[in-house]
């Protein structure tokens, strides 16, 4: 079996504190949350993952050509039906014949997908993202986001030791109908537990490892308390349940909580036992890993950009109808696909005659007018803000009203983007960001995110958000 | 080739006036080019029209010029419809120019028309984007008030511009419209209105901003011939320029210019053999405040950087030494997209035969300035007062 070779964590930057749900609703059905992640309204799983492995991917040595394996985990797809991986090849570059796996339907679909990862002949790049929602009133509270991307491979910094395995129908745990965005469970709470620590426990004992001599340990939590709950019945040790828990700082992230709170414990392991347990759907699978590896984005699980519980509602879109309303702009999506190397890879073009930069690549050359083929580079993903604007609220064009209701006023600029190929410049919106503080002269770095939706369909491409 | 010249020019009032229609609106303003004619022509000898109009709304998407000829009773006249944006109908007027001096006419009628105001504010937010460029601009979440804005910080960045500034196009343009009648916003504005408005997309507010307006104008060209028999100051057509750029800002090279306007410029002031300082009045495209100031630096009213200055020292004002916006401008008058090209030149032929409400003194040269979009397609055309008596 291989091993995990680099990783990263993307964890959005709002924090819906519990206190906030408290007051909003009489009380905080978040046991042992302090505050969780919010995705901002130009977020969702597809973003997320592209940005976690983007940072998984930005200091190992391997080349994006050589990956042979994408394998995803959601529970909550941007599409219950339709193009995932497929946009997470493009997003980040990857060679168009990987094979894809889509792991989904329940929290340990992260597991399913780092297996399919650990099995593949070659490198596997292995995306867990979600970002949970349910009823307002109680099942949502402890839902955040988040996602961890891990890149497998021979040579590994923190090796795979064992993936073990446990199912058994326990209907009613956690579940969601088909159509319904909210995520459930019946509250049957004895019950509950007991199944969850059940598999937990079986799977984990059937590694060939001895938990005791585990440091740290990622296992479900869907609260605060539940991992604490579900070790019970191991020899895991109360500080190395703390080691791997994230969930009080970013919530219940769905598949990728686990994941995340394994990259978590790993960067701060010493060479030393660190063990995941998952559980969803009926199977709990647990995976031995000895090692360490730094992992960029995992300050991100920190990070304090508090929001109230009315930007929350809005940010989520709970109270935003997405109905694009006197018609969105003339852009079709046949036209959409095939601008996509600019949207995502900021693929540009240089002339050959007089050395300047066109953006996008079509067309005379932007500066010397003259009719030319292109050669092609990649602009950098960081530059400098030439002009900008902020679009207050309500004065959006239509395709983007949704997002302005749920984000409020955004900034679009021009960015030029510097390189020795030549500089080119790009209108872009400015994301994660008070818009009122960007200026002309700004350093900001390319982010892909949802840019818009019309006609059901999502699209995506660059914004950018100031550096740190 | 041959001479061209204005022989008439008119405009209906310029507002909101959603009972009306493009083919009413367009009524009254041929009725007033056709007024302002010393003597009486007969619609008869219009040979030719070339009407500007976006088409905000889709209302009449195909062939809305000739149905605009046929209901002014102009039957049977071919008729062209001209889609360059807010420069539809300075394109227009630039063909009626070029059909009269090729000789294949003697009168051509110019003009444009805009309906704005009777749609829903989702379908009008929608209809304002339709000139950005598309695929990457609009798709970027600007507004055109976005992209002028972004112009606006680049300058402000540039050349320490202030939003005084930009105010003062508002409170000069405010004050001439006040006098005209068939201004949109005829209303007198101060510098604190202008600077404390509420924002509409920073560093632009609701004072840097022309509104949407219906309305329509028109424009009777004619060769010398014709223009001296039913004319008692005919007014020559002196320079043509007009010129295109790329559509989006963000591949046009400067944010703190419209090359367009600077090529245009040239080409019209080297065709009537005049410079800037020859002008004695100019109308230039203020859709908004900063549209106004980059116009004074790409027409070479000033040198990169100093539009601000003139602003501060009055050079613009009716009383300064290049009264700008006489008529209001885009920001006072009204910007009808379509017709706001040929509404400029109905200033100018109206400053040229003293017949302005802000007049200024015994001109011989003015100029117009029409954009499309934020730089896309530009015209510029200078016009000239014949001295009387001496010549024919």
């Amino acid at each position: 079996m291989s091993g995990i070779v680099a990783a990263g964590v993307y964890v959005p930057q709002f924090r819906l504190s519990s206190d906030e749900l408290d007051d909003a609703w009489g009380a905080s059905h978040a046991s042992g949350v302090d505050q969780k992640a919010v995705p901002a309204a130009d977020e969702d799983t597809l973003t997320m993952a592209v940005e976690a492995a983007e940072r998984a991917l930005e200091d190992a040595a391997v080349e994006r050509s050589a990956i042979d394996v994408v394998s995803a985990a959601t529970t909550t797809p941007p599409l219950e039906e339709g193009d995932f991986v497929a946009r997470l090849v493009r997003a980040l570059g990857l060679p168009a014949d990987v094979a894809s796996a889509t792991a989904t339907q329940h929290t340990a679909a992260g597991a399913e997908a780092l297996s399919r990862g650990l099995d593949a002949d070659g490198t596997a790049l292995v995306v867990t993202a979600d970002c949970p929602e349910g009823e307002p009133a109680d099942a949502d509270h402890p839902f955040g986001a988040g996602a961890a991307a891990f890149l497998l491979g021979d040579d590994p910094a923190v090796a795979v030791e064992d993936i073990g395995w446990y199912s058994n129908e326990t209907p009613g745990v956690r579940f969601r109908e088909r159509g319904d965005r909210h995520v459930d469970a019946l509250g049957i709470t004895t019950y509950e537990r007991d199944a969850v620590r059940e598999a937990v426990t079986e799977a984990v004992s059937s590694l060939e490892i001895d938990p005791g001599a585990a440091t740290a340990a990622s296992i479900h939590q869907r609260d605060g308390s539940f991992p604490y709950r579900m070790a019970g019945d191991l020899p895991i040790s109360n500080e190395a349940v703390a080691a791997g828990t994230v969930v009080d700082r970013i919530g219940d992230a769905g598949a990728a909580t686990v994941p995340i709170g394994l990259l978590s414990a790993l960067s701060g392991s010493d060479d030393d036992l660190s063990i995941a347990a998952f559980f969803g759907g009926g199977t709990a699978a647990a995976v031995a890993c000895r090692g360490t590896l730094s992992v960029p984005g995992l300050g991100g699980i920190d990070a304090v950009e508090p929001i109230s519980y009315a930007a929350y509602l809005r940010e989520r879109g709970y109270v935003v109808d997405g109905e694009v309303s006197g018609g969105g702009a003339n852009v079709s999506l046949p036209n959409w696909q095939g601008s996509l190397a600019q949207r995502y890879r900021l693929v540009a073009g240089s002339c050959p005659d007089c050395g300047g930069a066109t953006f996008p690549p079509e067309g005379a050359c932007q500066e010397c007018h003259a009719r030319v083929d292109f050669e092609e580079f990649e602009a950098p993903r960081t530059g400098t803000l030439q002009a900008v604007t902020v679009i207050g609220q309500g004065g959006a064009p239509p395709e983007f009203a949704e997002l302005q209701q749920r984000d409020g006023a955004y900034a679009a600029a021009i960015v030029a983007l510097e390189s020795d190929e030549g500089t080119i410049s790009l209108p872009a919106q400015v994301t994660d960001v008070d818009p009122e503080s960007v200026s002309v002269g700004d350093t900001v770095e390319a982010t892909i995110r949802r840019i818009y939706t019309q006609e059901g369909v999502p699209r995506y491409g660059v914004k950018f958000s100031p550096t740190e | 080739m041959r001479d061209a010249y204005v022989l008439g020019a008119g405009q209906s009032s310029f507002g909101s006036f959603p009972d009306e229609t493009y083919l009413s609106l367009f009524d009254d303003a041929f009725d007033a080019a056709m007024d302002s004619v010393d003597t009486a022509i007969d619609p008869e000898i219009i040979d030719e029209a070339f009407l500007g109009t976006l088409g905000v709304g889709g209302r009449q998407i195909g062939l809305s010029g000739p149905a605009v000829t046929e209901h002014v009773g102009l039957h049977g006249v071919p008729t062209t419809r001209v889609e360059n944006a807010c420069a539809a109908s300075g394109y227009a007027f630039r063909q009626a120019v070029t059909a009269v001096r090729s000789g294949l006419v003697d009168v051509a009628l110019a003009g444009g028309y805009e309906v704005m105001t009777d749609a829903s504010s989702d379908h009008t937010r929608w209809w304002l984007g339709v000139s950005g460029e598309t695929e990457w601009e609009r798709t970027s979440g600007t507004t055109f008030a976005g992209v002028y804005a972004q112009m606006a910080s680049a300058h402000m960045n540039e050349y320490d511009t202030t939003v005084e500034d930009l105010s003062r196009v508002a409170v000069k343009n405010h004050a001439n419209g006040a006098q005209n009648p068939k201004a949109h916003l005829g209303f007198e504005c101060s510098l604190e209105d202008a600077v404390s408005a509420p924002s509409v997309a920073d560093p632009l507010n609701l004072y840097h901003c022309c509104p949407t307006t219906d309305g329509a104008s028109a424009v009777l060209v004619a060769s010398e011939d014709v223009a001296r028999e039913h004319s008692d100051t005919p007014i020559r057509v002196a320079g043509c320029g007009a010129s295109s750029g790329r559509v989006g800002l963000f591949q046009r090279g400067s944010l703190t210019s419209v090359p367009a306007s600077t090529r245009a410029g040239e080409d019209a002031y080297e065709a009537a053999g005049i410079g800037p300082s020859d002008l004695d009045f100019a109308e230039v495209h203020d859709c908004f405040a900063i549209a106004e100031l980059l116009a004074y630096e790409d027409l070479g009213f000033c040198d990169r950087g100093e539009a601000g200055r003139l602003l501060r020292e009055g050079v613009t004002d009716p009383d300064g030494e290049l009264p700008t916006n006489t008529s209001g401008g885009l920001k006072s008058k009204g910007h009808p997209i379509g017709a706001t090209g040929t509404g400029q030149i109905v200033e100018a032929f109206d400053q040229l035969r003293g017949e302005a409400h802000v007049q200024v003194e015994d001109p011989k040269y003015g100029l117009t300035h029409n954009v499309g979009g934020s730089g896309g397609g530009v015209t510029v055309h200078i016009f000239e007062k014949e001295e009387t008596g001496g010549s024919a």
